[in-house]
């Protein structure tokens, strides 16, 4: 053995059982305790989970893409729960009530691809979003490549398509019956 | 460009509510830190433990640096050494892990006797344990950690000499067992205190 602290190293726990946890509840969690301890005042925040199903993406360049899906999509990352490993940062974005999760591509990375890698996106992420016609604006103007245009639909929602930076694809939509009901009636 | 966290306890000592950020931005590596340490049930109190005596000192943060972590890794370092009990029974298990994953994954490895491959690293592990708290912390923030000699030495409230040596002490101890423990089979009682 050349170093011997080589064996240190490769027995740290994470290494030897991957711990990508699917809902950092414990940070969430922790954070709140922490908060409602400094500010002296109940947190009456909601015990946030994730939900029972959602998609993980994966991206060569993971904080461009945190910056960009914040940015022009609109969503927002659960800052606490971020996980910074030597080899790549995994991120928790929510919007409403959903979640996805992004993190490095890689084989070790569960072998999941980015679309620049895979050629094309193998999966669409759907999401319901308030004033499709803003969020839609906001994703043109910051750079997103829309692949659909906003249309009304026959089933009842209006939507749009764009591209991410790395091709991921995403469908965003808002349902009539709620855009009208925003509307003053004449 | 982010604020620094220098600027941020500073702040929190006025507004105690922005000490969230730091949460925020170290929360989840010192979890790791001490799931890696104890049982991963116990890191969560301990969690909550690190950042409530954080918020209490944090007026004696040094409010020039930019990075809170390695005082966190400190404060942490120090909450762990009071759960010395856990973190024995945390790398026994590591070490029983650790010499059932080099048999599986590592071709060099199965080149050698399995038996000998085995014993040989989960000893190595299992005698961490018992280095003295003092070199066992460096070489733990050194080799899981990846901290530099002069984050470690922020974090431990020690000179980077100190630091050196303790890890060169730490290193030829392990050095040693693993020499000791190649031939035998039988477990290896490490030299050492406790």
């Amino acid at each position: 053995m050349t170093d011997e602290l080589e064996p240190v190293r490769r027995s740290r726990p994470d290494r030897l059982l991957p711990d990508d946890p699917p809902d950092p509840e414990v940070l969430v969690r922790e954070k709140t305790r922490l908060m409602s301890a400094i500010t002296g005042q109940e947190n009456a925040a909601e015990h946030r989970r994730s939900p029972s199903i959602y998609p993980r993406l994966a991206y060569r360049d993971e904080l461009a893409a945190l910056d960009f899906l914040t940015r022009a999509f609109g969503l927002v990352e659960r800052r606490e729960s971020r996980m910074e490993h030597p080899d790549g940062v995994l991120a928790w974005l929510e919007i409403g009530d959903g979640v996805v999760m992004i993190g490095r591509a890689g084989v070790g990375r569960h072998g999941l691809q980015s679309p620049l890698e895979a050629g094309a996106p193998t999966a669409m992420v759907l999401v319901y979003v308030h004033d499709i016609d803003g969020h839609y604006r906001r994703a043109e103007s910051q750079g997103a490549q829309i692949v659909m245009p906003l249309e009304d639909m026959f089933w009842g929602d209006r939507r749009y398509e764009a591209l991410d930076l790395e091709g991921h694809r995403w469908h965003f939509a808002e349902r009539l019956s709620e855009i009208r009901a925003r509307r003053p009636t004449p | 460009m982010e604020e620094s966290d220098g600027c941020v306890i500073a702040d929190s000592l006025e507004r105690p509510g922005t000490f969230g950020v730091i949460f925020d931005r170290h929360g989840s590596t010192l979890l790791r830190f001490l799931a890696r340490r104890v049982n991963p049930a116990e890191a969560e109190d301990l969690l909550g433990e690190v950042f409530r005596i954080a918020f209490e000192r944090r007026s004696t943060f040094e409010q020039d640096r930019d990075s809170a972590r390695p005082w966190l890794y400190g404060i942490a370092a120090n909450v762990v050494a009071k759960h010395y009990r856990s973190e024995t029974r945390r790398l026994r298990a590591m070490a029983k892990a650790s010499a059932d994953r080099q048999l599986a994954e590592d071709p060099a490895e199965r080149a050698v006797a399995a038996v000998d491959a085995s014993s040989r690293w989960s000893r190595v592990v299992d005698a961490i344990g018992t280095l003295p708290e003092a070199e066992r912390q460096v070489l733990l923030l050194f080799a899981w950690e990846e901290l530099s000699y002069e984050e470690i030495a922020l974090a431990l409230g020690v000179p980077v000499g100190t630091v050196r040596s303790r890890l060169s002490r730490g290193r030829a101890r392990l050095a040693s067992l693993a020499l000791d423990c190649d031939v035998p089979v039988a477990p290896c009682e490490a030299g050492g205190a406790r």
